[in-house]
């Protein structure tokens, strides 16, 4: 009878420990799924409209540089859904005039097209693969227009200062393997502003092969902003350094202006030049 | 020989000017030095500096040696040796304010060209025009411009404006595959649906192949001709009766991009024979009514497309006149599709059926280009790009198994910086017969190499 009494203490401890640990991991992945949601909306949905010039210097292991300087408008048709961004290219000089129209849909494919003002021609875009570079950079388009929520498994594994910033750390693991180029990601997430400080990625050996991290946040019209970073890609000793300058938001951006003619006629108000 | 020499010595100085360049911008991380100034800070703001900040284009130098080639044309041994500067600029005025209220844009795009080919010096203006927006839902662009629409990659329905083939062949850049319409150009916006209406005051052809620079088949004399082709070219005089008006009305459904086209004018290549004995061809009298749906494929993912249209001949409707080009009707299926890596295919199957079939073939004479009813025309493009997209291998096939002919057009392109780019590429015909759209270019082989300083 003792034996039997025993038995049973132990396969209900095992039985409220398995529960405990589901339920402490289950807390787990909602609070990392609440984090990586909490970011997505202060890096990618801030305000209702926002327009930023952006720099970009791509510089490769031989310390060659690659200019890239562009002007985006982007609008929420939804918060924390779909988007429209517009983008238009100063430099270098042989793309300068093209522009590029993206119709964010997360859940199914993006709409995208391009413009080439030398054969007056707006092109359809494919749009099957989120993870080829964006303007040869080592940002993706998906870094630049934001990866689904859903796409990823989140995971709080922890808190951790960085510098004297309190960052929550979350592992977000492919829910596809083998759809995206890396097997995990972690992020440090900043508890005050929401936006990510640091981002690794690891391949599938484990190995960490890139790193983003933000080298400046300003608070513009009351919203922090993520003004300067770098995305580091260690295997090839390649880096990118991005500047936002002249963001503002709300500037007055309407769904009826992400058209073709947005393509063929840039919009002189917010894009200069 | 000597044309040679100074291209080598032109690509000697432009590839050490590549290596300056190269060289002359060290990077380091520490980015406060030069990455953080902002760029209008590093700029004097004097005025001269602002006008030539507000010039841009390119200089180029590209060679095009034929591979053995038939000898027929003005050079026997390179179809392209050419030197050219492009400069366009873009001027926007704030003032008078009913002007700036307009949203005005005057833009210039011109060329340069010391075709050592042709030995002349030629300037050519590819768009001048000026662009305004007199009201919110209304855009007007009047003057020489460049016009684009359907769906076709390298294969045109309803695009009906004038294109440039001979570039094409020879291994120009795909810009120059265009050829510019001087026109004036009214859209009108809502959410119902958009339209562009094209008035185009006086005609344009296509360039055509003469002889000269490419062999082709001529008709008249029935075999692969070169310089020795002597046809006269009879283009519609400029009069009101024979202004081009082409229109577009399209709108998005879904994620779905519908158009429908109307155009009435003339061929831009002349299929019409005015007199035999003289070798007379001139464009005959066309119009165009077509439609095109535009989207992404279901579950599969990539980009579908189709374009119809039909073609009516209006001085040859009964198709009974021999000299002058059936109505007929074009069909145009075309996919695409991205896969990771930065590799993406494309694919096309065309169909061009010649209308009045019967009365064709009951009209022809001995010695006519022999024609199918239905002639149809595949084409695949491969793209891969390298080294962080600065490497562009591309290659694009025709292939038509009505004709038994096919053209191969592959490209490398090399950004070597912001500035500098080299592409080399080759293109190759093959067909059974002389008188196949590709099949007559057989003689025409040739890889070409070009380099560019764009600013």
């Amino acid at each position: 009878m003792k034996k039997v009494l025993s038995f049973l203490a132990i396969v209900f401890m095992l039985f409220v420990s398995v529960f405990w640990t589901k339920n402490v991991y289950a807390q787990d992945t909602q609070n990392g799924k609440t984090a990586m949601s909490e970011m997505l909306l202060a890096y990618y949905y801030p305000q209702t409209d926002a327009k930023s010039e952006i720099s970009m210097r791509i510089v490769n292991r031989q310390g060659q540089v690659r200019q890239r300087r562009l002007t985006m408008l982007r609008l929420n048709q939804t918060s924390g859904g779909d988007q429209s961004y517009y983008i238009y290219f100063h430099e270098p000089a042989d793309v300068k005039g093209m522009s590029f129209l993206v119709l964010k849909h997360p859940g199914r494919n993006d709409d995208r097209w391009l413009y080439f003002p030398a054969i007056d021609l707006v092109k359809r875009i494919a749009t099957s693969d989120k993870r080829t570079s964006f303007a040869g950079s080592d940002f993706t388009y998906e870094d630049v227009s934001g990866r689904a929520l859903d796409d990823d498994g989140h995971e709080l594994i922890g808190e951790e200062n960085l510098g004297t910033q309190p960052c929550l750390v979350v592992k977000s693991v492919p829910k596809r393997q083998g759809e995206a180029e890396f097997s995990y990601r972690k992020f440090w997430i900043d508890k005050t502003t929401h936006l990510s400080l640091k981002v690794e990625h690891y391949d599938f050996k484990g190995k960490i092969y890139k790193v983003y991290e933000t080298q400046e946040i300003q608070t513009i019209q009351g919203t922090p902003t993520i003004t300067k970073a770098v995305m580091k890609d260690l295997e090839n000793e390649r880096y990118t350094e991005i500047t936002m300058k002249n963001v503002s938001y709300n500037v007055g951006i309407t769904s009826d202006i992400f058209q073709e003619r947005l393509l063929r006629r840039p919009p002189r108000q917010w894009i200069g030049e | 020989m000597g044309k040679v020499c100074s291209f080598i010595l032109i690509a000697f100085i432009l590839a050490v000017s590549v290596s300056e360049v190269l060289f002359a911008e060290p990077a380091s991380l520490d980015s406060e030095k030069i990455g953080n100034i902002p760029r209008d800070e590093r700029k004097s703001p004097d005025a001269w500096a602002k006008v030539f900040d507000s010039v841009h284009g390119f200089i180029e130098a590209a060679y095009g040696p034929k591979f053995s080639g038939d000898k027929l044309t003005q050079k026997n041994d390179y179809n392209l040796l050419e030197q050219r500067l492009q400069l366009k600029v873009d001027y926007r005025p704030q003032k008078p304010a009913w002007l700036a209220s307009w949203n005005p844009e005057f833009f210039y795009k011109g060329d340069l060209l010391s075709d050592e080919y042709k030995e002349t010096l030629r300037y050519q203006i590819r768009e001048v025009y000026g662009f305004v927006s007199p009201l919110s839902w209304m855009d007007v662009k009047l003057g020489r411009q460049i016009l684009t629409w359907g769906t076709g990659d390298y294969l045109f329905i309803n695009d009906v404006f004038p294109k440039d083939y001979e570039s094409f062949f020879i291994g120009r850049d795909d810009e120059y595959l265009k050829a510019p319409s001087d026109a004036g150009k009214f859209s009108v916006f809502s959410r119902l649906v958009s339209m562009d209406v094209v008035v185009i005051p006086s005609f344009t052809p296509d360039v055509s192949i003469r002889g000269d620079r490419l062999s082709f088949y001529d008709n008249f004399l029935g075999r692969i001709a070169g310089e020795e082709s002597s046809r006269i070219f009879t283009e519609p005089a400029v009069q009101p009766k024979n202004t081009e008006i082409a229109t577009r009305l399209y709108r998005n459904l879904r994620e779905y991009e519908t158009a429908i086209y109307a155009f009435k004018g003339f061929f831009n290549q002349p299929v019409g024979i005015k007199n035999e004995s003289t070798k007379e061809v001139f464009y005959p009298k066309l119009a165009v009514f077509g439609a095109s749906i535009r989207g992404p494929v279901p579950s599969v993912g990539g980009i579908a497309s189709g374009e119809i249209g039909y073609s009516d001949s209006l001085q040859d409707r009964s198709g009974e006149n021999r000299l002058i080009e059936n109505s007929g009707m074009k069909y145009l299926l075309g996919y695409e599709r991205d896969f990771p890596k930065d590799w993406r295919i494309g694919t096309q199957y065309f169909v061009e059926q010649m209308l009045n079939f019967d009365e064709f073939k009951t009209n022809s004479q001995p010695g006519d280009i022999p024609r199918d009813e239905f002639r149809q025309l595949l084409t695949f493009r491969i793209t891969k790009l390298f080294w962080l997209q600065t490497l562009e291998a591309s290659l694009f096939t025709f292939y038509s198994p009505a004709d038994i002919d096919a053209y191969i057009r592959s490209r490398l392109t090399w950004q070597a910086n912001d500035r500098w780019k080299l592409t080399v590429g080759a293109n190759i015909f093959f067909g059974k017969h002389d008188w196949t759209q590709f099949g007559q270019l057989e003689g025409n082989d040739n890889f070409y190499i070009r380099i560019r300083y764009s600013f």
